[in-house]
């Protein structure tokens, strides 16, 4: 840890908690990326753990970016019916545009299916650097333009879906509700942005101060950047799209929650989002949780922050979904 | 990266994890974590429910960290520790895990030091109480890691001023709700307006607590800080005075009004009569109407050199007997007051 930059200090709760997991976690570089996407993820959600959820999947094929294809799930209570739409949940999944798969992060969105009676759909886009930009974004617009379609057989009142991503999640779901805002498609209730990666330009504050962080450093920052955007990473010729915080122009978008930890390279830009969106007359709700490190939420559920930041959001969407 | 590492799960149950335990409870020890952190990083490690008992009161958390509400009393409580005050457990159901007795540990151990830290401000109110016996004060010091011959001082702010990392407590004085905080440094940071008491072995705190609540009193705004030492013999003399029975001499001078006090002050001050009515601006005749009548009404002539003197005495007492203005935050309850 660096001495020199002043920042601010991790929760203790969540420092402990660090203290189990540190081994897990190297620094990404571009050699370790095969290796990464062999060991898979640690979260078991077969079936079986779906169902004591509450919750059951299915998987459709569906025309991704250029018309290939891609997967989703959808995910609903089980036991549900048809007859009444209910709420939608677009899901994208994080793993810093390299890494992970569809159900990756899904567990943060089981709870909110139960509760409100919400569909989701979660979309398995095709990652970096195998597929650079724009393919992971546009995959995600296609699966959100066909559960828009598809509303009706889902399941989905068109009136209250919603697109949701933590991490790279977050950059891609607010990409994808830029494009859906520029291309006049789907129309979106809300976008909730969980600690979401939005810039590409590596000279925020927080990204210095938090260089060496255990949960995803610079250099696995700019390991992810670099996949999607090649050599194009921090130049003029990056959309806003692919890095949402360049984006100068943040009006007509759908109401915001956005959330990171103050002890992330995410903070900065996460911030200055919830800044650009207010400026542009655009509701937001923004929570800096103090102390909390990149996904603290999710690796150390069980400390007091975590549970803070876990009711911040299921109030948020209860507001926004039960109006 | 997170969404790859997943959410941190209980210890392997055959495994023995002793250091990772440690510096667990360490990290939550050092960064001040309370009791329900602490069971809740008991019962996360451990997989099950961690529970505590404390002065009666069972408070009880999940691996999820969620509070749990009353028990059945069917809960197995294994394995157990006492600890002060009460005792910690797990919910084990079944054979224990190879962490559990190292988890109740230093979970006991972690409660004790909050007990030690929450009773701080109790041990001190007992250590600083001059109605104890010393053995009462030494044993409440002890709990503090003060032997009875270590040099301390106590420091009297109004309620409110909290001393980071100083132990402190809150207590009525004949001067209303004071915060007594103990320095063993002589560094500690002042939070404006304080009265330092004398240095002392701290069997004698008492005396150093009454020294700077007088020294407390004799603070305002352009001297936020008095130190009871540099009153030399008159904090004996302050030390002796009761602000609710205060002397005729001070009573004679709360009755003037304040033009009356004003003049006295000048009068006792001046050099001469002839120079005191020139300092205020009054024919020297008027003055000397002014002079004698003073003089009927507190009894004593204040330009005799004991007349001088007593109402000097008088005057500094009168500091002491003067309201102090209520601070203006509501004060923070006091370590061991909870």
């Amino acid at each position: 840890m660096s001495d020199t930059v002043p920042r601010p200090p991790l929760d203790p709760e969540l420092e402990a908690a660090l203290l189990l997991v540190q081994d897990q976690v190297p620094t990404i570089t571009p050699e370790l990326i095969p290796a990464m996407r062999q060991a898979g993820t640690p979260v078991d959600v077969s079936d079986d753990v779906l169902a004591d959820a509450g919750v059951t999947r299915r998987d459709v094929t569906i025309p991704g970016f250029e018309g290939a294809d891609i997967q989703v799930s959808v995910i609903t209570r089980l036991g549900r019916t048809g007859s009444r739409p209910g709420p939608g949940v677009y899901h994208v999944h994080g793993g810093g545009m390299i890494l992970g798969d569809r159900m990756v992060g899904i567990t943060q969105v089981l709870p909110w299916i139960v509760e409100h009676d919400a569909v989701a759909v979660t979309v398995e886009y095709r990652l970096a650097p195998e597929s650079p930009d724009p393919c992971p974004v546009e995959d995600c617009y296609a699966g959100l333009v066909w559960t828009a379609r598809h509303a009706a057989e889902l399941g989905i009142d068109p009136e209250r879906l919603i697109i949701a991503g933590a991490s790279a999640g977050g950059g891609l779901a607010a990409g994808t509700a830029l494009l859906a805002r520029d291309r006049n498609g789907p129309r979106l209730a809300g976008q909730m942005l969980i600690c979401p990666m939005l810039d590409d330009r590596d000279e925020s504050v927080s990204t210095v101060q938090f260089e060496d962080a255990v949960l995803w450093d610079r250099t696995s920052n700019r390991t992810g950047w670099s996949a999607l955007l090649g050599g194009r990473r921090g130049t003029d010729d990056v959309s806003v799209y692919a890095a949402p915080a360049r984006a100068t122009d943040l009006s007509g978008l759908p109401p915001t929650f956005i959330d990171c930890g103050s002890a992330e390279v995410f903070r900065d830009e996460g911030v200055a989002y919830a800044a650009a969106l207010w400026r542009a007359g655009v509701q937001a709700e923004l929570h800096v949780w103090p102390g909390g490190f990149h996904g603290f939420d999710m690796i150390a559920p069980h400390t007091a922050v975590s549970q803070s930041a876990t009711a911040a959001r299921r109030a948020w969407l209860a507001r926004l979904l039960d109006a | 990266m997170h969404e790859l590492v997943g959410r941190i799960t209980a210890l392997d149950p055959q495994a023995s994890e002793t250091l990772k335990v440690i510096s667990y409870f360490d990290t939550l020890i050092t960064g001040g974590v309370g009791l329900d952190g602490l069971l809740r990083g008991a019962a996360a490690l451990s997989g099950t429910v961690a529970g505590a008992e404390r002065r009666g009161r069972t408070s009880r958390r999940d691996p999820e960290g969620r509070l749990l509400g009353g028990t059945t009393g069917q809960e197995p409580r294994f394995p157990v520790r006492p600890c002060s005050g009460g005792s910690v457990w797990l919910e084990r159901e079944g054979p224990a895990h190879a962490n559990d007795a190292m988890i109740i540990e230093r979970l006991a151990f972690a409660v004790e030091l909050l007990e030690l830290h929450r009773d701080a401000g109790g041990a001190l109110e007992i250590g600083i109480d001059a109605a104890r016996t010393v053995n009462d004060r030494t044993t409440a010091l002890a709990r503090l890691r003060l032997d009875a011959g270590t040099r301390i001082r106590l420091i009297a702010t109004s309620a409110d001023k909290k001393i980071p990392g100083a132990p402190s407590t809150i207590l009525p004085t004949r001067y209303g709700i004071l915060r007594a905080t103990l320095d063993t440094t002589g560094d500690v940071p002042l939070p404006g307006r304080a009265g330092l008491g004398p240095w002392v072995r701290a069997d004698r705190a008492p005396a150093s607590w009454d020294g700077s609540i007088v020294a407390l009193r004799l603070t305002d705004a352009s001297t936020p800080t008095v130190d009871a030492t540099d009153l030399g013999v008159m904090l004996m003399f302050l030390q002796a005075h009761d602000p609710r029975v205060p002397h005729e001499d001070v009573r004679a001078l709360l009755r003037l009004d304040a033009r009356s006090a004003a003049v006295l002050r000048v009068l006792v001050e001046a050099d001469s009569v002839r120079a005191a009515a020139a300092r205020l601006g009054m024919h020297h005749s008027t003055l000397q109407a002014r002079h004698e009548a003073l003089t009927r009404d507190l009894g004593y002539d204040p330009r005799t050199t004991t007349g001088r003197t007593r109402y000097m005495a008088a005057a500094l007492l009168q500091r002491l007997t003067d309201p102090v203005p209520e601070p203006k935050t509501a004060p923070e309850p006091g370590p061991g007051r909870n």
